[in-house]
Parts: structure tokens; C-alpha cells; sequence
């Protein structure tokens, strides 16, 4: 009978409740997610279908702000309002029934008018996480924009109109240390071996070797081997050309050992070598994303505001310029080969144990930035050094562009606008229309087709001729958009509520846990096709 | 179109609640299906008549039952076979912490018929193979939202079993539109399939990612992965040991812990790190990773798709969207091809003409081999009775060629078989299997088609 | 583009009129399979049997060798399609003890198309080649049985020898072996 296993300490509740979505974000993830607090206005069938995919998850806490009373039409839309509450304030409903979703999360409301709550307290809405706004008029959503963007904080705005929806990023700077990329080559370092690595191949004696551990020793060993002696017959250089990547290939057939017929065994080692050639020849360099990090001003004029990730950032570019010789920490991961146990182990430790000592100094030299600037020393802990060089590779910024300044006639998107609009296959022009749309709400205060289809279509196609004009696009408006835009009538698809809803909440997740790359920074869905476009203003 | 009193009979669809729908129906537009003509009475059909059959109350389950309901549908029905777990709560929104272990087809309908009056949705705490043809082809669309490739496989050799063909040409009014929703982290696809039309998931079962495997002898002798560890527990281990007298029980906490301190064991005896409770716990149960945020695209995505086949007022999804949002947000629309040779849609069910239930089954089979349309040479012929595979007759495997050869001389009657009933048929002059529907005239039938 | 439903057509209900074709229909495994087991083209080495003739996912191959080390034996492997075949592959387990490197003695057995590289254009004949080809050619480099792999690279007389006791029923090492000679 098998003896009763000590209780793990991962087994807590919440790690069984959250374990699907710990998976992916760790808990270090889920600790961000935790502590931040969400503000959601207007709380329409879009917004409630945002913030229950940001409660589940468990964010903190959230906020809602909406000054209005539930109509008969919200309960066609709205999950999280309830037949009995008509008339009441829908902050007030729907804060209550998204709180019923998850014991772990705070919520409160403030029944209270976005634009008036704006007017009477200007920094309201500046000590959020993140504010999501939903079916803001442009009068309200302009100065919105300029006081988050002033304070830092991101703010999405998104619409769900018809079958089209709509989501727009707006952030200074947001940074990502973990953007979990689908696919990625294993740093191996066979063009730059390190000291270590060298050393262990050089140890071994493949030819004295019987055959099942030839066939067993990972194929680095032998592909670095023959990279070494390739390069002492080249010049030291690598094999560059299609023609010497496959002549280098032959010199790795060739020591594939033969049988007593004279026939190649089955060394699937060998075969791995072959097959990695194509990415084991590329030289080990910095992406040009990432030298444009090390380059950043924010990473080469550390002030004492400076966030952690552009100290750590100065940090490795210190290394690279120094103990690095141009590259980046080394990663330490290995991937999986056909190996042996011990082979595999050894090798494996190789790479970690080098990974270490680069972070070690990437470390020191963070420490050494932090005290230099006068900050706190747990500002960056080992760990944090640690995980920033492992992902050192795939380090992103996302710099994005205030929506007050894309509003803003002379702002220089018009030949992008233009230019999108000539391709009948883009989104575009969705985006145009719900621009339109707003102007329209501006005008008229009611949405196109609301009321009257066919009157308003003249009117809306007058609000984007006038917009059109005024950036200076050629384009004129379509008539078949504009009609279908007016058909909506500024109605709200339940479903094409729950498809935008739920991108809005992911990209919410990816900035308040800083892991994935958010959309940069403009995201149109059409339901019509099922297509979806991303533009950058 | 004539909209008295008398079609209606229901004025609810012209509360106000629905207005935003009813603009969308009632309205033409220049992007609608060509045959889409607006009227009031489309959504008298999704409220009043349309019925849909949701598969999975689940992550997408859940998800659905709610866009469904709130797009004006109101004839759900809905089958799981599971009941509530902890960690569904991240995800599946109608469920609380009180309803663990309760039936999630249960407690899903209930909250939406609490929360949207006037809709009625059916649960069924059961599997989806304990329904008949009869109860599935009470529906119009069929949406699921599974996480088991075994069970849209079956689905949709079942929508595919309802379709009926006269003189080769399909009858509509047989189809059912299945819309298969599925996720992955934050990965997730969306399709339409019309059955006999498009794609089915056999034609595109390539699409389904392989289960992760390793090599056997990798896992007892080289393990190098901390999951090579965990396979060996779970494979070798396990039946060797045998530590609790029965299969392992992913849901059982002593059995996951007990593969948690052998398989750390092993990973210590070689050295191997990274092993970890949640990891163990993953590869047993073969875990896939879940977040409320994909559920909902996908769903909605699904929802949107049942609403545009209801009231035809756009074209439906032709036929697949991935969606990806790791890297800010991707989707890929494409159709996926039809396979020719589809094992289960390529296979329209063949009428086989019988004089009468007193034909030999040797007559038969000869009379296969002599027509000249098929000419087989040797045929292998396996039919369902009753819902159990009976082999009529394998004549190329000694085995059962020597236990089948009986049969031979038996009648259709004798061996069960009656007008309607179906013949799996393979021979080597057919790269599928041939499925005929034996027509035979009934005794006291007088109808004359 | 069909318009699936003209709205005169009103309620679906349970009660439609019975139609020809109305049993249950065999699934895509049973479909595949079938097709598979009608068209096994058994080496003459090789055999099947069908405990129960209406299950065709489940079944018994019996090898024969008649070369090699393991000429004069006689093993038994099970087989066992699930209803998710061919996307997954067969279950497949030796059921007679054998001395050999690449089958252990719970009768797991390594061979890559029923793990790692299985793939659904494979069918059961595939297996049933894979299967006898072990038997001529048991591979040393990737063993299940290490005692015995190790004993095939080193010594193959020794090896040889031990095949024999095993098959004629007897120790080797500290494991009994059950005769399994024709």
C-alpha cells in the first residue's frame, strides 16, 4: 500500500481554482493581477462582458462608472443586468452581479455621469491600473484621453456597433519581459561557444566510443565539433551559402559510424545535427528589436524615476558592451534531443551554469545602477535579474500614440488612412465609419439610423466627407458602408459585444501583468466576414 | 409577407428588449445573404421556433448558452456529461463554489432561465451517445463547445447519418449546421460545418494537434525531461505497482500524489530538475490551459454564426477562423477544402436495391461482385444492429472468414437486417468503405412512392 | 449559398415522420476499421485472431517467426482500437514474455509508429510489419529491455543462447521465462 504523500504546498485552493490560467501567466502573473484595480465605464453589454472575463481571472478590484438608468433595451444585451432592475442604476446592477462572479475580487461603483465625474474631479480616473471606457462621446473621451495619458495610466477604449467592434490601446510606454513568443530557436552558442561548452566538447572522445553511446551523445557535441574543425579549414568562418551548408552537412554524414557491411547505422543523434545546420550556422546576434531597447534613451539616461526594466535593461547593455562581447546573457535552456540521461544532464548543466554567471553579472550590475541612482536595494531582486535575462531575447516595448492626438485633424495618418482605404480588402474603412459615427453622436446627439435609415445615411455620409476632408484623404465615403452603418442604428449585438469583450479583457490582462505583447494599437472586427485588422495610428 | 396575428401567436419579440436585434432583421442592407429579406417574422422564428442544441456546458458552454439566449433564442437544449469542479470557476461564469459537484447542464440552464425570462433551456446531464438520430433531429443548428476530438468525430458522423439524399440530390431539410467552437490557452478556433457541404471535422481531423508523446524506451531508459519522468510512472510504473488496484484516476488526489513523489524519485535517481506538483499534475491529466477571456471570443464568435444560419441575415463563416492573441490579436479566415475521400462525409449512404428479406446473404455479396457499378472482387461486410457492430462477413481473414461462413446461407431476415438498414462494405477495389441502405418492399407496405 | 430555413417551416419536433436509415450508423473508426482489418495482408509469418468476430477493434496477432533468434517462437500481441482511431494509434501489448531489448516484460513495446510517430494515414498493417520486423532486427540502440540489449551488443552468441532458454521456457538471469515455442 502506497504510503500517504505529504500534501504539496502548491495544492492550495486558489491554485486549484486559478491552475487552467496559472499555466500561462504563473504566479507571479496572477500576484499582478491581483493587486490592480480596473475602472470600467460605462457599464453597457460590452463593458460588463470586459470586466466579467477580468473577474473571473481575479483581478483586485474594479470600478464602475455609469450615471445611467437600466432601459428595457439593455436587458437585450446585458448578461449582467436582471429584469427587475429596470430603472435602477445600471453601475449599481451590474456592480452586483459581477461581484457574485468571484468571491475574490472588490468592486465598487459611482452612479454618477463619466463626463460630470471628469469635470468635478479631473484625477479620478488616474489612480487606476488600467480604464477601459465604452460608448464615450468624443467630448468626453478627448479630455479623458489627455489626463491618463498625462498620468501615465493605459486606457481602452472599445464600441460595439452592429457587426462591427472596435478596440483602441492607448499607452505611453509599456514594457514586457515575458512576451511568451509562439516559436523561438534554442540559443546554443555553436558559433560563439562559450569557455565551458568548448571544454566539455573537447572532452569527449567520440571515436573512442562504442556504438550505442555514439548514437547516444547529444548532437551538439558532434555538430560543434565539426563546426570547429569546418572552421579551421574555412578561415574561421561559418558555412554561409546553401552549397557549404550542404557540404558542412556531408561532413557530419560521414561521421556517422558504419557497420561491418559498410553501411550507415541508424544514429538519430546524428540525423538531429544534420537537421539543426540551417539555424546552428546562424550567427548569434541582438534583434534588431532589442538593440533598439539598448539603445533607448530611457535605457541609456537612467534617472532616479527610472523603472526597473530600463535599469535592468542599462544593465545588459553594459554586459553585452563588456563581459558579453557583443551578446546577450546566454539563455540556459536546452532543448530536448535524443541523449542519453547522463550526456543530456551534463550538457544541460553546461548551459545553465553559464546562463547563471552572465545573469550573476547583469545582477551586479544592476545593483550597482541602483545604488549609483540613490534607490531602494530590493528594487531588483536576484530573481527579477534572473528572469529578465532568460527572456533577454524577446524583450519588448510598446510605445503607442494618445487617442486626443489621433482625434486631432492634423495629425499626419491621412496617407495611412488613404493608402488603407484604396485596398478593398481592409478594415479601414470600418474604422472611417465609426469615426464617422462619433462625429454624427457630436451632431445630431442620437446614432445614425436610429430612427430614420434612409435620411440619416445623407447625414452620416456628410459627417465623412467632412472628416475626410479635414485630414486631407482623397478617399470619398462608400455608399454601401455608410448604408450599413445606418442600418445598425446604433444597436449592440450581444455576440459581437462578447468577441470585443473578451479581446478587451486580454489585452488589460497582458498590461497589468506585463507578459504578451497588446495589440499596438487599434483592432476592427467585422462579424460580417469574421475578419479582424489591426491598425497603428 | 403576411404578418398576422395568426403566424405570430407570440408578441415577444417585439418588446423593446430586442430592439436591437430587430433593426439588424427588419432592415435590408447591402451585406446580407441574397436571400435575406427583412421582416419582423425572422425573429419570430429564432424565439418561437428554432431550436438549437448546445454540446458542452462547459468553458464555451457556458459562454454560449448566454449569447444565445441574449440573441433571442429560446428553444436550448443542452447535454454534459460533467459535473462542477473547482477549477472551472476561472472560467465557466454560471457556476459557484456551492454548486461543486453538481451536474454543469443542470445549473448552467437554470441560471439562464432565471436571469432571461422567457427562455427555456433544456439541460441533459448525460453523454452525447445516449441520444438517438430521433432526438438530434428535433434541432435546427447544432453549436459545441468540446474539449474531445472522440466526441466531435461522433457528433458529426451524426449529423452526417441524418442527411438524406433523393436521386443523389441532398434534401435540405435533412441538413443540419453544426458550429464547433474549441480553445487552447489563448489560442481558439471557430467553423461552420453544413454537413454533406463543407468540411466535416473528418475531412480536416489533420487539423487537431497529435497528443505530446515520447519515445518508450526514451521514458524507461534515457529519460532527460522531467516529463519523461511523469510518462514513466504513469505507463510502467503504475501497472507494475499497481499501488491502489485500479487504474490511475486523474481526479483522485492520493493517485496524482502518488505519481508525484515516484516520478520525483526518478527525476532525483538522474538528476533531472524541474519537476513540479502542478507539472505532474498536467501531463496525468492531460491539461490543457484555459482562460475565460478565449472562451468568450470564441463563443461569441460561435453565437454569431448560429444567429447568420437562423435568420439568414448574412452569409455564414465559409468556413474556419483561427484566432491567436499571444501576439497583440490575429485571426486567419480561410475554407477548409472538403476532403474527397473523407471517411465520413465522402461516404453517401448508397441505396442497394433487395427483391425481397428472403435473399441470401451469398446472393448478395455476389450480386455486389457482379453489378456492373461496383464489380468487387472480394467484399467485407459489417453492419449495426441495434446499435452493435455485427460482422457479417470477412472473407479474407481466416479467423473470422471460418466463424462468418455460416451467414453466408442465412437470409437478410434471419441475420437481422430489414428495409433501411446498413452495410459497411470494404474491398480492395475502393480505397473507403462503401456504406449501402438495403431498400427492400415491405410485405403489408402498399405505399407507392 | 443554400438559405437553410424558409420560415414556413415551423417547428422542428420530436415526433417527425420515421424515414429510411433511421439505425445508428457505424462510427469513422468502425468505418476505418473495418477497411483495415478487410484488407490486412498478413505476412505468412503472421496470423490474427478474432475473439469475438463483431469486434473488429479488438484482436490478436500471433507471429511466427521464421528467421532470425526468435525462429521457432510463437508471440502473442494484443490489439485495441479506441473510437478515436485513426487519430490515435492502436494499443498494442505483447502478451507473451519474450527476451528481447525493445519489448519489456509487462509487454510494453517500443516501436516508434505506435507512439511518437504514429500518424492516422498509418493502418494496422503498418503495425503488423513494424511488429515482425522487431523480430528479425531487434534493435539494441533504444532499449526497453536493457539486460537484454546490453547482452545483443556484447555477446550475440550469448544472446542467441538466451532467446533459446527463454523460448524453451526457463531462467534467464533471475527472470522465468514461459515456453513459447510452436
Amino acid at each position: 500500500m502506497a504510503s500517504p504523500a505529504p500534501k504539496s504546498p502548491e495544492q492550495s485552493e486558489k491554485s486549484k481554482k486559478y491552475d487552467r490560467q496559472l499555466r500561462l501567466w504563473g504566479d507571479h502573473g496572477q500576484a499582478a493581477l491581483e493587486t490592480c484595480h480596473v475602472c470600467l465605464i460605462n457599464a453597457t453589454g460590452l463593458g460588463t462582458e470586459v470586466l466579467k472575463s477580468l473577474v473571473l481571472p481575479a483581478i483586485g478590484a474594479f470600478t464602475i462608472v455609469d450615471g445611467k438608468k437600466i432601459t428595457e433595451e439593455d436587458l437585450g444585451t446585458n448578461f449582467f443586468l436582471d429584469v427587475d432592475s429596470v430603472g435602477k442604476p445600471r453601475a449599481q446592477i451590474a456592480t452586483q452581479l459581477l461581484l457574485e462572479l468571484n468571491p475574490d475580487v472588490k468592486g465598487d461603483y459611482v452612479d454618477e455621469c463619466p463626463e460630470q465625474l471628469l469635470e468635478n474631479n479631473p484625477n479620478f480616473f488616474t489612480h487606476f491600473t488600467v480604464v477601459i471606457a465604452i460608448a464615450l462621446s468624443e467630448r468626453v473621451l478627448i479630455p479623458l484621453s489627455k489626463s491618463l495619458w498625462a498620468a501615465n495610466v493605459p486606457l481602452i477604449v472599445a464600441k460595439s456597433c452592429g457587426l462591427i467592434g472596435y478596440a483602441r490601446i492607448q499607452l505611453r510606454e509599456h514594457t514586457v519581459v515575458e512576451s511568451h513568443p509562439d516559436t523561438q530557436n534554442p540559443d546554443l552558442r555553436l558559433d560563439r561557444p562559450f569557455p565551458a561548452l568548448l571544454r566539455h566538447v573537447e572532452s569527449i572522445d567520440l571515436d573512442g566510443m562504442d556504438l550505442k553511446d555514439h548514437a547516444h551523445v547529444p548532437y551538439v557535441v558532434p555538430l560543434l565539433k565539426c563546426l570547429q574543425a569546418w572552421r579551421s579549414q574555412h578561415g574561421g568562418n561559418l558555412p554561409a551559402n546553401y552549397k557549404e551548408k550542404e557540404n558542412f552537412r556531408m561532413e557530419i554524414r560521414k561521421c556517422i559510424r558504419l557497420n561491418e557491411d559498410g553501411v550507415p547505422e541508424a544514429e538519430e543523434n546524428f540525423e538531429e545535427a544534420i537537421r539543426a545546420v540551417n539555424f546552428a550556422t546562424l550567427p548569434t546576434g541582438i534583434s534588431k528589436d532589442v538593440q533598439d531597447i539598448l539603445k533607448d534613451d530611457s535605457c541609456i539616461n537612467l534617472t532616479s524615476k527610472s523603472k526597473p526594466f530600463w535599469i535592468m535593461a542599462r544593465a545588459l547593455q553594459d554586459f553585452v558592451a563588456n563581459e558579453g562581447e557583443g551578446l546577450l546573457p546566454l539563455r540556459g535552456s536546452l532543448p530536448d534531443m535524443t541523449a542519453d540521461t547522463t550526456g543530456y544532464i551534463a550538457l544541460q548543466q553546461i548551459y545553465q551554469q553559464e546562463s547563471l554567471r552572465c545573469a550573476e553579472i547583469v545582477h551586479r550590475r544592476a545593483q550597482h545602477l541602483v545604488h549609483h541612482l540613490g534607490l531602494a536595494d530590493d528594487l531588483i531582486t536576484e530573481a527579477d535579474t534572473r528572469l529578465f535575462c532568460k527572456h533577454a531575447s524577446d524583450l519588448a516595448v510598446v510605445r503607442g500614440t494618445s487617442i486626443a492626438d489621433e482625434y486631432d485633424p492634423k495629425t499626419p495618418n491621412a496617407s495611412y488612412i488613404t493608402q488603407q482605404l484604396d485596398d478593398p480588402t481592409s478594415l479601414m474603412v470600418y474604422y472611417v465609419m465609426l469615426r464617422g459615427v462619433d462625429k454624427f453622436y457630436a451632431e445630431y446627439n442620437t446614432y445614425p439610423g436610429e430612427f430614420n435609415v434612409e435620411a440619416d445615411i445623407v447625414k452620416l455620409k456628410g459627417c465623412i466627407s467632412k472628416l475626410l476632408g479635414e485630414w486631407g484623404c482623397t478617399s470619398v465615403a462608400k455608399d454601401d458602408y455608410v448604408h450599413e452603418i445606418c442600418r445598425y442604428g446604433g444597436s449592440e449585438w450581444h455576440s459581437v459585444s462578447a468577441f470585443i469583450g473578451g479581446c478587451v479583457a486580454q489585452e488589460a490582462i497582458k498590461l497589468i501583468t506585463g507578459q504578451y505583447k497588446p495589440v499596438n494599437n487599434t483592432f476592427i472586427y467585422d462579424a460580417i466576414t469574421s475578419n479582424t485588422e489591426t491598425f497603428t495610428f | 409577407m403576411d404578418i398576422g396575428n395568426e403566424t405570430l401567436g407570440n408578441q415577444d419579440h417585439l418588446q423593446r428588449r430586442w430592439s436591437h436585434l430587430r433593426k439588424l432583421l427588419e432592415r435590408s442592407g447591402p451585406f446580407c445573404h441574397p436571400d435575406f429579406e427583412p421582416s419582423a417574422e425572422i425573429l419570430n422564428f429564432v424565439m418561437s421556433s428554432c431550436k438549437v442544441l448546445v454540446i458542452g456546458a462547459g468553458g464555451l458552454g457556458c459562454e454560449l448558452l448566454k449569447n444565445l439566449a441574449l440573441m433571442g433564442f429560446r428553444e436550448i437544449h443542452v447535454i454534459d456529461m460533467d459535473t462542477i469542479d473547482l477549477s472551472n470557476l476561472n472560467r465557466q461564469f454560471l457556476f459557484r463554489i456551492k454548486d461543486i459537484g453538481k451536474p454543469k447542464a443542470d445549473v448552467a440552464a437554470e441560471f439562464i432561465n432565471a436571469r432571461i425570462p422567457g427562455c427555456k433551456v433544456t439541460p441533459h446531464y448525460s453523454k452525447i451517445q445516449d441520444f438517438d438520430e430521433e432526438f438530434y433531429r428535433q434541432f435546427h443548428i447544432i453549436v459545441s463547445g468540446l474539449d474531445s476530438i472522440v466526441a466531435r468525430r461522433w457528433m458529426n458522423g451524426m449529423i452526417l447519418s441524418l442527411l438524406s439524399y433523393n436521386e443523389g440530390e441532398l434534401d435540405q431539410s435533412t441538413l443540419i449546421p453544426m458550429v464547433d467552437g474549441g480553445t487552447e490557452g489563448f489560442k481558439g478556433n471557430a467553423r461552420v460545418i453544413l454537413p454533406g457541404i463543407s468540411a466535416c471535422i473528418e475531412c480536416t481531423l489533420d487539423l487537431f494537434p497529435p497528443q505530446v508523446t515520447y519515445p518508450l524506451c526514451t521514458i524507461a531508459n534515457t529519460p532527460r525531461l522531467p516529463e519523461h519522468c511523469i510518462e514513466y510512472v504513469k505507463l510502467i510504473q503504475w501497472g507494475k505497482e499497481n499501488p491502489f488496484d485500479c487504474p490511475i484516476d486523474g481526479d483522485d488526489p492520493n493517485h496524482i500524489n502518488w505519481i508525484y513523489e515516484k516520478a520525483q524519485e526518478r527525476a532525483r535517481q538522474f538528476n533531472i530538475g524541474g519537476l513540479t506538483f502542478r507539472l505532474v499534475h498536467g501531463v496525468v491529466k492531460n491539461i490543457i490551459p484555459a482562460v475565460a477571456s478565449t472562451n468568450a471570443v470564441i463563443a461569441a464568435s460561435c453565437a454569431t454564426e448560429v444567429f447568420k444560419l437562423a435568420s439568414s441575415c448574412c452569409l455564414p463563416l465559409n468556413n474556419y477562423m483561427v484566432f491567436n492573441d499571444v501576439d497583440g490579436i490575429y485571426t486567419y479566415t480561410y475554407e477548409a477544402e472538403k476532403n474527397p475521400d473523407c471517411l465520413a462525409c465522402s461516404n453517401n449512404v448508397k441505396t442497394l436495391d433487395v427483391k425481397d428479406g428472403n435473399m441470401k446473404l451469398q446472393e448478395l455479396i455476389d450480386s455486389l461482385c457482379e453489378n456492373p457499378s461496383y464489380q468487387m472482387k472480394s467484399p467485407g461486410i459489417t453492419t449495426v444492429i441495434d446499435g452493435k457492430n455485427k460482422t457479417l462477413y470477412l472473407p479474407l481473414i481466416k479467423s473470422i472468414e471460418e466463424r462468418t461462413r455460416e451467414n453466408l446461407k442465412k437470409t437478410l431476415n434471419e441475420l437481422g437486417l430489414k428495409n433501411g438498414s446498413q452495410l459497411i462494405v470494404a474491398d480492395v477495389t475502393n480505397p473507403n468503405t462503401i456504406i449501402f441502405s438495403l431498400r427492400m418492399p415491405k410485405e403489408n407496405d402498399m405505399v407507392v412512392e | 449559398m443554400i438559405k437553410l430555413f424558409s420560415l414556413k417551416q415551423q417547428k422542428k419536433d420530436g415526433e417527425s415522420a420515421p424515414r429510411v436509415g433511421n439505425q445508428k450508423k457505424a462510427s469513422a473508426a468502425q468505418l476505418r476499421i473495418t477497411k483495415d482489418i478487410n484488407e490486412l495482408n498478413l505476412p505468412k509469418t503472421c496470423s490474427t485472431e478474432f475473439p469475438d468476430p463483431d469486434d473488429l477493434l479488438t484482436f490478436k496477432l500471433i507471429i511466427c517467426p521464421d528467421e532470425g533468434f526468435y525462429r521457432g517462437g510463437k508471440f502473442a500481441f494484443s490489439f485495441k482500437a479506441g473510437p478515436n482511431y485513426p487519430h490515435e494509434p492502436p494499443k498494442v501489448k505483447c502478451e507473451t514474455q519474450v527476451y528481447h531489448p525493445n519489448i519489456d516484460l509487462e509487454g510494453n513495446v517500443c516501436l516508434n509508429i505506435l507512439r511518437e510517430d504514429w500518424k492516422p494515414v498509418l493502418t494496422v498493417n503498418s503495425i503488423v510489419y513494424g511488429l515482425q520486423y522487431l523480430f528479425l532486427e531487434p534493435n539494441p540502440e533504444d532499449p526497453l529491455n536493457k539486460e537484454a540489449a546490453e547482452v545483443l551488443q556484447n555477446n550475440r552468441r550469448l544472446f542467441e543462447q538466451n532467446v533459446q532458454k527463454a523460448m524453451r521456457g526457463g531462467y534467464v538471469g533471475s527472470v522465468f521465462f514461459e515456453r513459447c515455442l510452436k
